[in-house]
This record gives C-alpha cells, structure tokens and sequence, in this order.
C-alpha cells in the first residue's frame, strides 16, 4: 500500500515510547509505622529482602537464557496517606540501611506522585480507563451497574429489598464471575470523598504504580511518571519538593520494565489481590501495549498478554517486631 | 492485531451500528470545541483533521458484554468481550456515534480472565463456532431481548455527548436521525473489497453489507460506514426538506424560510470519502454508478437554488419598481 502524500499532526498521534528494562523489582513499601518503628524495622526488613532479590536476579536472568537481565530497583515512600518526617531526614536513612543490606535503590517514589504527578492527574486518567467485567447477562442497553467508587470481580448481593406484602426477601450470595465452582468475591473501594476532596485507596494508587512500573502509563501520547535525575545534593525538607520519582543511581537500568516483583510483608496481600482485580480491569493505552509488547517479543521475553499477570510478587513473613513495635 | 499474540484467531466477522444526527447547537462547533466535546477521557487525544473538511474524532471507549448474540435462525451462541464505541464530528454539525465488534470463527467454552478480552479491544469471542451467516442477519435486523445491543452502545455514547454543556440544545432547523446498521464478512488477503447491499428500510434505518479482504483494519470498515450514513443522512434530510418546501410553495417566503437552512448548513458538506480508506473508496463507486448519490444530490442542488431564484424574482421587481 502507498504511503498518503499528505499528513496532519493533530489527525495522526503519536505514543511515545519508554525505555524499558527486563524486571522493575520494587524493595519496599514504606508507611509512618514502619517509620516509627525504628531503624531495626527497616535493617531487618532489607536483610529479609536481600535474599529475595537474589531470587527475584537469578529468575530473571534465568529467563532471559542466561544473559544479563536489565534490572532496575524501586522502593516507594508513603507521602500520600500520612505525611511524617522528611525527605531531607528519611531518604538517607533509608538509602543507609538499603546499603548495610548489600541493596542499590536506583529509583525513589512518592505515593502521591501515583495521584498527581507534574499536574497531571493520573489516578483520576487510570480511572477513566476501567473497563468493567460484565457479568453474564450483560447485552450493552444497560450501563454497567458500577457502584461509584467501588469496583467488584463479580455481581453484588442484590440490595435487601421487600416483597409486595411486606416480606422480606431471602439473602441473595454474590457471584464471581470467573468463579470455578464456587466464588471468591472482592468488591474494591477506589476512592472515597472527605471535605469535597477525593481521597484514592491503596489498593488503587498501587494499581497506577504497577502501571508506571510497566511503562503503561500515558498523557496525550507522552510518558507520565517520569524519573528526574538526582544530583547528589540535599534531599528537600518538605514532600512536595522532592520529585515524585527520582532517579538515584545515574547508570542505572531504565526504571520501567517488562514485568515487576514486588517484595513484601504478608500483611499486604490483600491489597495486592485488590491491584490485580483493578488491573484486570483497565484498558491501557493501545500504543503503548502495542509497544511493550512488540519490543518483549523481538528480545524473546514476550510478556504475558494481560496486564495483571505482569506482576509478580513475594510475600514474607513480618520481621518479629512488627506488630509489638510499642511495647518493646 | 499487533496487541494479541494470543490464540484469537483472526475476525470472520465485523458488525457495527451507526447513529447520525444534527448537532444541536445553533452555531457550527469550530475545531476546538469540537475537541472539547469529544474529549471523552482525559489522557487521550482527540483526532482533528482540517482538509479536505473540518472532521473531530474520539478515541474509542469499550463497552463489556457477556450475552447472546443476535441470530436470524434463533441460534443460541453466548460471547464475550469488549464492544468498541466512538464519535465524530463533521464540520461542527453533523455528529455521529458508531458502535462496533468484530469476531472470531471459534472461541473457548470458557470465559477466560477479563483481563484476555480487555487486550483485545472490540473483539467478542463465541463460545464454540460463531454461526456467522445467522449473526450477520440477525445483526442487521436489530437484537432480540437479551441480545448483544449495538445500536443501545452507539446510543449511550450519543445520550452522553448530547448532555455536554458546550452545546446549547437550539437546532437551527428540524431534522431526524438516521440508524446504519453494517456486517462486513472476511474475505482472503488480495481479494477486492466488495459492497453487496445497501438498503434504505424504513424508521431511518439503513443497511449495508461489506466483504472486506482480512487485512482491512475493523477501523476502516466503521469509518466508510460513518461515512455512507453521514451522505445518506444529507440525502434524506435535503428530500425531506424539499417535501416540505413544495408544500409551503403557494407562499413565496415561506418556501424560502423552509430551504434557506440547507444553504446555511448542509450544502458544503457533501464530500464523498473524504478520509475513507483507500483500499474502499471504490465502494463509493458502486453507489454513485447506482442508485447514484451525488447524481441525486447535483439535482437536490440544483432545485434547491433554482426555487431560492424563483422566489427572488418577484423581490427582485419589487425593488426595481419602488426605486
């Protein structure tokens, strides 16, 4: 076929292409009470981390035929839901006990950076972007019956309602729809509203960092989320000022991947299973589908097709003194 | 489709629905606005082309349906997957919503993880064989209850662009909207696209039916769709209009206050396959060879003008005389 002779910008956009590694390895997720509970907290978690990582290096070189895999490294501050110390006191406390472990973290992030980052509203734009599954029975004259704000892997209970005489009507079990024989049901909150002001759930903004991490995100065809390089100097005294993702090791892998793994404490685990029926659920830029996954191929890493199988994780027991932090 | 490596196996079938109406807005939308109201989600460009004509295009939005698809001999096939939608704007006055599918000879006996459908993107999967003549007819003779409903998707789409608040709800004269269903069968690579009918039924409802080679994009298939509705959409209304001129004709300025809306605002858009697929822009040849749109739309023209001459003569001595 001919190429046209005559071109128009606005009619054709374009999606631009990230770089991209073999495995985004995320070391640590890290909230107030992890904060509050000490330095130990964080050295014990590194030190269970560390042999995970070696795990996680030998996997992905093993899949990549033994060569080198490009691997790059993240860990993800909570500056969303608490705010608490600050960068210029916590960053290098936590580069330090990363270091005592045997650990590089190339790349840092703030929570809130998966809500808004460089004025543009990401979570809100990811939201717009779900899809959700219907289940049986779903011939498209009816809009979804999404409860706003929530998000389900199945039907709902039907709300209690009453009979024309005034009886009750029997309980109703919800439906999974992708149930083997019997379900397991989940319904998500997104988001919730305090003061007019919409406040997104874990569950969600760990959906929109996976994302990232998967070089899924697009603006207008442009990256979003993008890592700022960092100089060496002072880290910032107050949240806002730090970057929403920075780039600590100059030579380091490009921090989007083909695939992620995800360390962390077992008490996250039903979170991430709400990451994964959110991530199941939308439907990312065409372009940048298309792109990872022509790339993958062409290495001879094909990703999975669905986006949520993408991600794995690890999951570890809770350094001990996790949950007696006060009383010792 | 370069984003599923998958086991799909290529579409044997392409069904859409397409819903033509006049924007009701008293001015024209420029290019901007046009933009503005198809923005349907954030982060996503809408496509706006200024030649040959201003033309605005969303992107696509997907709808998820598990149902019965509609079948001519009550064939009972369930599928899933995602129903592709999206809008144009054609020099800020013609606004039409298109939904559309396409679908594979075979699928899986199982539902699989939402998350396989969501990559394939206006894509529903049988399960087992698709019985593909049945679902072309049934298609194009509308959905039974609780039958995959393309035209509610397509109507969804245009109930929502409607409520925008650019526009200000005055038409600038009275219209109907127009409904084109199509079905486009898969023929092999090579072979020459063809138009097989195009019939014109009753209520506003149009039909159309394609065999497009299996490299034609779905994409394109919907675009020459939306273009044949918008043209048959200009025919319709131009005869309606000219109907009701006639009726006013024993009343001169009546007769000019009827036309004077199609020289306002509908006789510079026909322009026939103005972004059709190269591949099918011989498609619109067949309909000029027969029955002949822009022969029948020269003639629209040409009466239309002469009757606004007729009606100016008597002006005309009007003022000569008083002057």
């Amino acid at each position: 076929m001919t190429e046209a002779v005559f071109r128009e910008t606005t009619a054709q956009p374009l999606t631009r292409s990230v770089q991209l590694s073999h495995l985004s390895l995320e070391l640590g997720h890290l909230y107030m009470e992890d904060f509050e509970a000490g330095p130990e907290r964080l050295r014990e978690h590194f030190a269970e981390v560390r042999l995970w990582v070696e795990a996680a290096r030998a996997s992905a070189t093993r899949r990549s035929g033994g060569k080198r895999a490009r691997i790059s490294t993240c860990f993800l501050i909570d500056d969303y839901f608490t705010r608490f110390s600050t960068p210029a006191e916590l960053v290098p406390l936590v580069l330090k006990e990363a270091e005592k472990a045997g650990l590089v973290i190339d790349y840092l992030a703030r929570e809130s950076g998966c809500a808004v980052a460089d004025r543009i509203e990401i979570a809100e734009s990811v939201m717009h972007r779900l899809v959700e599954s219907p289940p049986p029975g779903s011939d498209g004259s009816r809009p979804p019956v999404g409860q706003t704000g929530w998000l389900a892997n199945g039907r709902r209970t039907p709300a209690a309602g009453r009979a024309a005489l005034g009886a009750v009507k029997g309980w109703q079990p919800p439906q999974e729809t992708a149930a083997r024989n019997h379900s397991v049901f989940m319904d998500v909150e997104l988001f919730s509203e305090q003061d007019g002001r919409r406040l997104w759930s874990c569950p969600f903004l760990a959906a929109v960092w996976q994302l990232a991490r998967l070089g899924l995100l697009r603006h207008l065809g442009e990256p979003v989320l993008t890592p700022q390089p960092w100089n060496g100097e002072d880290f910032p005294h107050d949240w806002d000022r730090l970057p929403p993702l920075l780039q600590l090791t100059p030579q380091a892998a490009a921090f989007s991947a083909y695939r992620t793994c995800t360390l962390m404490p077992n008490r996250f685990l039903a979170v991430e299973d709400a990451v994964r029926l959110i991530l199941d659920q939308v439907q990312v830029d065409a372009g940048a589908l298309a792109q990872v996954a022509e790339r993958s191929a062409r290495e001879g890493l094909a990703v999975p097709e669905a986006v949520a199988q993408r991600a794995t994780y690890v999951f570890y027991e809770e350094p001990v003194n996790a949950l007696s932090a006060e009383g010792t | 489709m370069p984003t599923a490596p998958g086991p799909t196996a290529r579409p044997v079938l392409a069904c859409g629905e397409v819903r033509t109406c006049l924007l009701p807005s008293f001015q024209a939308l420029d290019g901007r606005a046009a933009a503005q109201l198809l923005r349907l989600r954030a982060d996503e460009q809408v496509r706006v082309s200024e030649r040959p004509n201003l033309y605005a295009l969303s992107p696509e939005t997907l709808t998820g349906v598990d149902c019965r698809l509609p079948t001519s001999n009550g064939a009972k096939v369930r599928a899933v997957g995602t129903v592709a939608a999206r809008a144009a704007l054609t020099e800020g006055r013609l606004l039409q919503s298109t939904a559309y599918f396409s679908a594979p000879a075979a699928g899986p006996d199982l539902r699989r993880p939402w998350g396989h459908y969501l990559v394939r993107p206006g894509v529903v999967e049988p399960f087992g064989r698709l019985p593909e003549q049945p679902t072309a007819e049934g298609v194009l003779r509308g959905p039974g209850r609780g039958e995959l409903d393309l035209g509610a998707i397509a109507e969804s789409l245009l109930t929502r662009l409607l409520r925008h608040p650019l526009l200000d709800r005055k038409v600038p004269f009275k219209s109907r909207p127009t409904r084109l269903r199509w079905v486009a069968h898969r023929i092999p690579e090579g072979e020459p696209a063809e138009l097989t009918r195009f019939t014109l039924a009753e209520d506003g409802l149009r039909t159309v039916r394609l065999r497009l080679p299996a490299d034609t994009p779905v994409a394109a298939a919907a675009g020459l769709c939306e273009d044949l509705a918008l043209h048959d959409w200009l025919l319709t209304t131009v005869v309606h209009m000219l109907d009701s001129s006639r009726l006013a004709a024993a009343d001169g300025p009546a007769a000019v206050l009827a036309l004077r809306p199609a020289v306002d605002h509908l006789l510079h858009l026909w322009l026939p396959h103005a972004r059709v697929d190269r591949s099918l822009v011989h498609l619109w040849e067949e309909l000029e060879r027969e029955p002949g749109f822009s022969r029948q739309w020269r003639n629209l023209v040409q009466r239309i003008r002469d009757q606004l001459a007729v009606q100016a003569i008597p002006l005309l001595h009007q003022a000569l005389s008083t002057s």
